[in-house]
Order: structure tokens, then sequence, then C-alpha cells
């Protein structure tokens, strides 16, 4: 047992305020929600007197922050489903298979992550809004629908993906693959039953990261989709705030909406978030 | 095993879709926006091209875009300056502690994972004259200002406010790297340390700092990347205003583009702050050179 000196106190009592900077703006804004508009002016800091669960129901129909956090998930299973593969695939490639441009491949998928989203909004805005798919059935069209900010969201998850999963792909021993080999396998194989189940954590590293970024995502949302029921959670969020801009607990409410579900995944992953989402900054 | 990792057809398969999408949807529409950076065009007219009037008019006519560019300039220096130094002390003390290390990492890097949007919102409320903060100063008889509408100065006070909130949310991601980098340091080089005698301070200082310096390259890169794209908290926190004064390029761009539908001005905005952008990137991978001390 080692000795409790000052100094170490000091820190620790720097830490703890610290902390509660983090908190209590948090703490604060779930309080609030449960009041009345009188209430938040009245009785700002304690606990509310009876708790409005009516602010949450109206922030979730009337606001469509319910629609909106539908939106985000399907956008966001979407984006990670297909990112994840497609980056997987590329890295394997890039990490495993020769050839002469391999390096030259990830440096082009690494300015990616250089690029600001900014500077493609305009471009892609008016290029999805002249395109269209239409088949007998059904027509696809790329403003205005989900499909429309997914495939902006895919490429922009791509790099992160592919930097992290090359990490992974380049550390595994490579008799592993020659065994296969010489049984029999065909390189597919190798990529879907062997490479992949092995870089689990990788896929789970990248996956929470893009998983971050996507459902954060405001700008892209904002510009591509003007119809209020495809809009993602971010975008409700922004717009709720400026029409009913008296009715401050039901906005307060709304933003609790908007933030739990990131803190409830946080609170069950995040040591393992926090080691993945450095893991890939520290093989760079 | 060689001729399989040579094969073409399996090179392609893997490689090709990701490819594909990455150049049709990023770098295409990079160089279409080159293009229109060019042009004169609003969204009913034609693009008729100018040649590089645009960027003209953005130095020499455009008052808001000079006070977005002295804006996202200032959050880079501010952003860095702040975040390098907090984020780096953070990690050091959290580094050496015992107990309750995790607790604190997590709360700290809690809002990064957070959506920027709805905590902007959240600080606008926070920050409101009448609620909030200045009700707590209230307590104490202080009389708070009014934080973000404040547009007085060379650099208003609402831009500090909101550099504080942003290093409030984003110092977290500078801490963890670093803490990621000082456990990677190989604990021998320490003790080597120790045993010629040096301090606690004085190891931190010669040997620690010396080998976090790929790190430090890495989280500047991020930051200053980050602070130049940075959209969200200023668009939820002020929308540009009092008087367009706190417009950072991107939401001017934003405004430029999607409010006015000036296509052929906000391209050009992009392209400058890609600009900015590769050229940050690339006078840090110039500046911090990295010698690699463990061989």
């Amino acid at each position: 047992m080692k000795k409790i000196t000052i100094p170490k106190v000091i820190i620790y009592i720097v830490l703890t305020i610290i902390a509660v900077l983090y908190v209590a703006p948090l703490v604060w804004i779930v309080l609030v929600s449960f009041k009345t508009n009188a209430e938040v002016f009245s009785n700002p800091f304690g606990l509310p007197k009876v708790w409005q669960l009516g602010n949450y129901i109206f922030a979730w129909t009337k606001g469509k922050l319910g629609i909106a956090l539908w939106n985000s998930v399907f956008v966001c299973v979407f984006t990670l489903a297909v990112s994840l593969l497609l980056g997987a695939m590329a890295a394997f490639g890039i990490a495993r298979m020769r050839f002469k441009l391999s390096g030259a491949t990830l440096t082009y998928f690494m300015i990616g992550m250089m690029v600001p989203v900014h500077c493609v909004l305009i471009p892609l805005f008016v290029m999805f809004s002249k395109m269209k798919i239409t088949t007998p059935l059904f027509e696809i069209r790329f403003t205005n629908s989900l499909i429309g900010i997914i495939i902006p969201y895919i490429t922009f998850a791509l790099p992160m993906t592919i930097f992290i999963l090359v990490g992974f792909f380049r550390s595994m021993p490579g008799e592993l693959f020659e065994a296969a080999c010489i049984d029999g396998c065909s390189i597919y194989k190798i990529f879907f039953s062997i490479a992949l189940p092995l870089s689990k954590t990788g896929i789970f590293v990248t996956g929470m990261m893009s998983f971050v970024n996507t459902w954060n995502e405001l700008l892209v949302s904002m510009v591509f989709i003007s119809d209020p029921e495809k809009k993602t959670l971010p975008v409700t969020l922004t717009y709720f705030v400026g029409p009913y801009a008296t009715n401050y607990v039901q906005m307060f409410a709304a933003i609790v909406i908007a933030v739990i579900p990131t803190i409830v995944v946080y609170s069950i992953f995040s040591n393992q978030i926090v080691e993945g989402l450095t893991a890939g900054a520290v093989k760079g | 095993m060689n001729k399989a990792l040579r094969d073409k057809k399996a090179i392609l398969f893997f490689i090709l879709p990701a490819a594909l999408l990455f150049t049709l949807v990023l770098f295409g529409p990079i160089l279409y926006a080159g293009y229109i950076s060019l042009c004169d065009w609003n969204a009913l007219s034609k693009p008729k091209f100018i040649g590089l009037k645009n960027f003209k008019a953005l130095f020499t006519k455009d008052d808001v875009f000079l006070t977005s560019l002295k804006n996202s300039i200032f959050f880079m220096i501010f952003s860095l300056v702040t975040q390098q130094i907090i984020g780096l002390i953070l990690a050091a003390i959290l580094s050496g502690l015992r107990y309750g290390k995790n607790v604190y990492k997590n709360i700290i890097y809690l809002p990064c994972v957070l959506s920027s949007a709805a905590l902007g919102l959240l600080f606008s409320f926070i920050l409101k004259p009448n609620m909030g903060l200045n009700q707590l100063l209230a307590i104490f008889g202080i009389q708070g200002p009014n934080w973000l509408m404040s547009v007085n100065g060379y650099i208003p006070l609402t831009m500090w406010v909101i550099g504080v909130v942003a290093l409030w949310i984003y110092v977290g991601t500078t801490m963890m790297l670093y803490m990621a980098g000082i456990a990677g340091i190989d604990k021998s080089l320490l003790e080597a340390a120790y045993i010629d005698g040096a301090g606690k301070t004085k190891t931190f200082w010669h040997v620690t700092l010396p080998l976090l310096k790929p790190m430090a390259r890495t989280t500047i890169s991020l930051t200053c990347i980050g602070s130049l794209k940075f959209f969200d908290l200023v668009y939820n926190m002020t929308q540009g205003g009092p008087n367009n004064k706190t417009q950072t390029m991107a939401t001017w761009l934003y405004f430029e583009g999607f409010s006015y539908f000036k296509y052929g001005y906000a391209s050009a905005i992009s392209i400058v702050l890609l600009i900015m952008c590769l050229l940050v990137t690339f006078i840090i991978n110039r500046c911090i050179s990295v010698k690699d001390f463990e061989n």
C-alpha cells in the first residue's frame, strides 16, 4: 500500500472538478427536460416538481424525432454493413495480395482522410439531383432519399476502415494463409472464412468509429434531404429547435433523445471503443 | 500460394468496388468542384466559365469570407494550442494514476462520441442570457455577459466561447491518443532514466516527450483539419451570427451554396478550404520529422 501524499490528493480533486465540468451540462439538460417552461426559470437547478413526460412525447411525435431515430438507425446499419464489407475487401487486397500498385492504392484511399466533405457537397448534389434510376416497378431517386446520403457516408467511412484493417491483415501470420492454400482453399474462401473472422476486433473497432461519425453527421444530410419524414436525427433536431423557439422544455427533451442512444452504446462498450479508436492512430 | 496472391482477377475483385466508389463519389466530384469554382453559376442558370473571378471576389470584395477565414484560422490555432497542452497534461496525469484511470478517461472522452450538433444546441441554451450558466452566476450575484451575442473586438467574446466549447468536446481525442502513445513506450527506457538518476519531471521531459513525437504529429493533424472543417457546432450555436461575425469557412460555404444557391462561388470557398487542409497537412509532415528513437 502506497502512502497517500498531498500532491496525489490535489490531482484527484482537480480531476474530479474536471469530471464534474463534463457531467454537469448533461445532468442539467436531463433535469430541465422534465420541467415546465416556468420551472426552468423559477427553479433552474433543482429536481423537477412533477416529472413532465409530456415533453418527450411531444418531441418524439410532433417533433418527428421518433421517425428521425429510425431513419438514422437505417442509414447507420446500411452504411456500416456496406462500408465494412467493401473496406475489408480492399484492405485485404492491399495488405495481402501481391501487386505493384498496392502502396499507391493505399495512399489513394488515405488522401480521403484529408479531404473535407464540404468540397464534394455541391458537385454531388448537382449530380444526384440529375440522376434517377427508373424501373417499371419503382424509381430510385438520389436526392431526398436515404440512398443519397448512404452513398457518401459509405465513401467517407472507407479511408479509416481500410487504414485500420490493413494493419490487422498485415499482422496476421502468413503461414495461416499458406496452410489454407495448400489444403486447396481459394483466395476468396481464405478471405471470407479465415481472414474476415480473424479480424473481428478490427471490424468491431472500425464499425464503432463509422457508427459514431455516421450517426452524428449533419451537413450532408441537411443538404441532401428536405422531406421531414426522411431526415436523420441531427438534422431533425437542428430544425426542431427553430420553429418552436420559445418552448424550451420540449427542445431539451429532443436534445436528450438525440444523445441517449450514443450514451447507452458508449457506456456498454466504452473500454473497447476507447481502445479501438486509438488502435488505428497508433498503428499509423 | 504466390500464384494465388498474384491472381489479377482476385485483386480486382477485392479492390475494385471500393476504388470505384471512392473515385466516383470523392475524386470525381472534387475535380468537378474545381471546375465549378471557375464558373459563374447559381442553381437556375447554366454554368458560365469566368476563370479565377470567384477567387478574386472572395479575397477582395467579400468581407464575410475574410471574417470566416480569420475565424477558421483562429479556431485552428486556439484548438491546437489548448488541446495540445491540456490534452498532454491530462494524458500524463491519467497515465500515472493507480485508481480511477478509466473512469476519468471515459468521462472526458464521452463528448467526442456524442453528436456535436446536439452538443451545440445544448450549449446554445446553457449560454443563453437568461438560462443555464448565467442563472448559476446569478446565484453568486454575478451578472453574466451575453455569451453568444458579443461581437466587439477583433476576436469577439463569442468566438472564444465557441472555442472553449470545442475544447470541452474534443480535448478527449487528443488526451486519448497521447495516453495510447504513453502506454506504448518501452518501460525499460523509463527505468534506465530513473537508474541514471533522473526524476519524474525530468524523465517526462527528456524521455517520454520526445518519444511522443509521432503521436504529436497525428494529434496536430487531426486537430488542425478538424477545426478547419468546423461546421456543426458553429451552425447550431450561432448560425454564423450575429451579423456574420462568427461565420467559419464551412458555415459560410453552406449559406452561399444552399441558402443563396451560388454554386460557383461556394465551390470556390470549398476549394480554398481544401487547399488549406492539404497545406496544413503538408506543413505538419514537413516540420515534425519523425525519427525512430527505438532502433
